[in-house]
């Protein structure tokens, strides 16, 4: 008797995964990016925790959330950036539509504050961006902040050092995040909740950066009184 | 009730017999408590008994009895002195507490309140439940009060009985037991008591049943304005209390409390009092401060910003608690004390009548600024803040969050739009070496585009820099500008 409760009770719960069905229904954000959404089966998990793992820094891991951030600050919800690994850039920021008042980024002094802040942001529905940097955190630390994020329904970020890779994590989605030339964001799946993982996925962060400016057209606004001077030496 | 056209008005009368008791009670510790207590106070420099508790009187001890008397009757009484300022300020806060009942509220220096309650039944579903519920809420501040309940203060002041009556009555019984009331009851002269006396007169109704210009002639005009008072022909014109502009609170702990979890409670208590003024006054708080003070050396201090309204104590209690836990605080501490000035006038829509609650998540964002303020400090919160400069560390720096500083200037951001910018920005511009005549930080880098000519500072020391968005061979791309004067190369930012 005992068993055919526990069995139905494990049959209620919303995460248990039966065979019959492939694709757990699950409730998504959009990534902004229809092919990273398709890889996603509908986009970033909410009421679960993320975690991105970049090989390195400045190959447009963040640019990947700004979409998400600024739908997060247009609807006057708070973005928490817990322990960001440099300063966010004002103008960049407000360029893409973000707004600055709804940001808040806190600078945690120990791992047991970094924690505290995480779980709190996350239980008190503002969308977390968070950065693990040096510190080695435990699995209980992080089934914390999945639980966290599943009880509050809400998505959390987590930014973690690829040297993790290889811990088990309780997070529902781990993306790898690596590059080979500028601008192709290369993703693979190293987690996702009812999926196998290994997908892959490039993705083409289309920048106007990435074209060259020709020197002649150059927007000559305030920043250019003196004029472009060709960058000669310059070693491209 | 009267059908005149007029609002018939109904003034509730508070007596609180034990208020001198129970003013100095919480300072006493649970065994003294539980001991026969008098308060004694000096009257024609005889020491008195002005009021016990029921211990004392199980030993005999009452009311205006002296001292020696009372402690023959009762070896073992303790005995306090009266506090009449303490007292003073404890029928404040009961004002207080009836303002939540009542707008117009009279303090009665003899430790008495009015309450004018007509109008107020519709709040409370009924006489009877608002009268419940003041009784409810003044056992809970263990305070023993009495009442009387007629159509003018006067009236009930004289009506008041030796319990709590929580039913209001008809206005023919009122009038009835208004009959009936000795005369010695009214605040009148000794010559006038003694007049009544001699004319045979002792209730009411001997008094009022004689001819008016009978009594105007034989009485004096103070009696005929009380006459006029209890006949609803003549206003009471006391002043009305208003809640003072500025809460100040504090409890006085004479054993000292030696650690921050048994701080908590007396904390408790204060911020439901603050909670009561600000309900009363229909304002928020925007910061509190908290002083613990020691029996000896220096007190400590400790502020509480809110960054939007607060109303709920236990929330307050929060945040109190977690910016407790990073205070140092003085060995033991015998007085706290909760002080709050700013307020704002509470949002119209007090009630969460949104369908959509969105709301509830701006105030749970809220909610969770303050903790953060509280736990960490505000040193380690931060906002991008935006400043129309050229120089990108000028452009775009970390301001502390709780400044709000706003920038009514629109700053046009069109321009970030079409030129490389980057997401992260380093704290300074880290030289770059060049290594084979090509660029190198961690690996050799590659300039994609550029330059993009940034100039400042011209009043002081001009900076020219030319800025180029350059990529390392595994794609992680840069933000490098050079000098235009010396020609050096910088790392200043990272296109994450």
């Amino acid at each position: 008797m005992a068993n055919t409760e526990i069995i139905s009770s494990l049959l209620t719960r919303q995460d248990t995964w039966r065979g019959r069905n492939l694709r757990l229904p699950r409730r998504t954000l959009g990534t902004g990016h229809n092919s990273l959404d398709l890889l996603l089966q509908g986009g970033w998990p909410t009421a679960a925790l993320t975690e991105l793992l970049p090989r390195r820094l400045g190959i447009g891991e963040l640019s990947l959330l700004l979409p998400i951030v600024k739908e997060q600050s247009s609807s006057n919800q708070l973005c928490l950036w817990l322990d960001p690994p440099y300063q966010p850039y004002a103008p960049r920021l407000a360029a893409a539509g973000i707004a600055l008042d709804r940001l808040l980024i806190v600078r945690s002094k120990n791992p047991t504050e970094w924690l505290w802040v995480a779980e709190q942001s996350i239980r008190n529905g503002a969308l977390l961006l968070a950065w693990s940097g040096e510190q080695h955190l435990r699995y209980t630390d992080l089934r914390k902040l999945q639980l966290a994020a599943a009880d509050s329904s809400r998505a959390a970020f987590l930014f973690s050092s690829i040297k993790t890779l290889t811990d088990p994590s309780p997070a529902a989605l781990r993306l790898e995040l690596d590059s080979q030339s500028v601008n192709q964001l290369q993703l693979t799946v190293r987690k996702l909740r009812g999926k196998a993982p290994g997908d892959r996925l490039e993705l083409n962060l289309d920048h106007n950066s990435t074209q060259r400016i020709a020197l002649n057209q150059l927007p000559t606004g305030q920043h250019h009184a003196y004029g472009s001077i060709s960058a000669s030496g310059s070693g491209n | 009730m009267a059908s005149s056209s007029k609002r018939q008005e109904i003034w509730l009368y508070l007596q609180f017999p034990l208020l001198s008791l129970e003013t100095l009670l919480p300072q006493l510790t649970p065994e003294q408590q539980s001991k026969p207590i008098a308060v004694i106070g000096h009257q024609k420099n005889v020491q008195q008994v002005l009021c016990c508790n029921s211990q004392a009187s199980a030993w005999g001890v009452g009311k205006q009895l002296s001292l020696s008397t009372a402690l023959a009757l009762c070896p073992e009484l303790l005995t306090l002195s009266r506090r009449a300022e303490q007292e003073q300020e404890r029928l404040q806060q009961l004002a207080l507490l009836a303002y939540s009942f009542s707008p117009e509220v009279i303090i009665h220096k003899e430790l008495g309140l009015w309450l004018e309650i007509s109008g107020c039944d519709r709040l409370f579903k009924g006489y009877d439940a608002l009268l419940c519920e003041l009784q409810n809420k003044l056992q809970q501040q263990g305070i023993t009060a009495v009442n009387g309940l007629a159509e003018n203060p006067l009236a009930a002041r004289l009506l008041c009985k030796p319990s709590f009556q929580t039913h209001l009555p008809s206005s023919q019984q009122i009038q009835q037991s208004l009959q009936g009331t000795a005369l010695y009851k009214l605040e009148t002269s000794r010559k006038q008591q003694q007049s009544f006396k001699q004319l045979g007169l002792t209730s009411l109704a001997d008094l009022l049943a004689l001819p008016r210009s009978a009594l105007s002639e034989r009485f004096d005009a103070e009696l005929m304005a009380t006459i006029q008072q209890l006949n609803n022909q003549r206003p009471f014109t006391a002043t009305r209390f208003q809640p003072p502009s500025s809460f100040y609170d504090l409890i006085h702990n004479p054993q000292g409390i030696f650690n921050k979890e048994s701080l908590l409670f007396p904390m408790k208590t204060l911020l439901q009092r603050l909670c009561q003024y600000m309900i009363a006054r229909q304002c928020h708080c925007l910061e509190m401060h908290w002083r613990f003070e020691p029996l000896i050396g220096e007190s400590k201090q400790m502020s509480i910003r809110l960054s939007s309204s607060q109303n709920s104590w236990s929330m307050l209690l929060n945040l109190s608690r977690l910016q407790l836990e990073r205070q140092e605080l003085p060995r033991s501490i015998e007085q706290i004390i909760l002080y709050a000035d700013q307020f704002i006038e509470a949002p119209a829509g007090m009630f969460n009548l949104d369908l959509f609650g969105e709301q509830t998540d701006n105030r749970s964002s809220s909610d969770l600024i303050d903790s953060l303020n509280a736990r960490l400090g505000a040193e380690a919160l931060f906002q991008p803040v935006l400043k129309q400069e050229n120089l990108p560390e000028q452009a775009g720096t970390l301001g502390l969050a709780n400044q709000q500083t706003t920038t009514a200037t629109q700053i046009d951001v069109s321009y970030g739009k079409q030129t490389p910018q980057p997401l992260w920005l380093l704290d300074k511009p880290v030289p770059v070496q060049i290594r084979n005549q090509q660029l190198y930080w961690h690996r050799p880098l590659k300039l994609i585009s550029g330059p993009q000519r940034l100039c400042g500072n011209w009043w002081q020391n001009e900076q020219q820099r030319d800025y180029y968005l350059a990529c390392d061979s595994k794609g992680a791309r840069y933000w490098l500008f050079r000098e235009a004067m010396d020609r050096r190369w910088f790392v200043h930012g990272l296109f994450a």
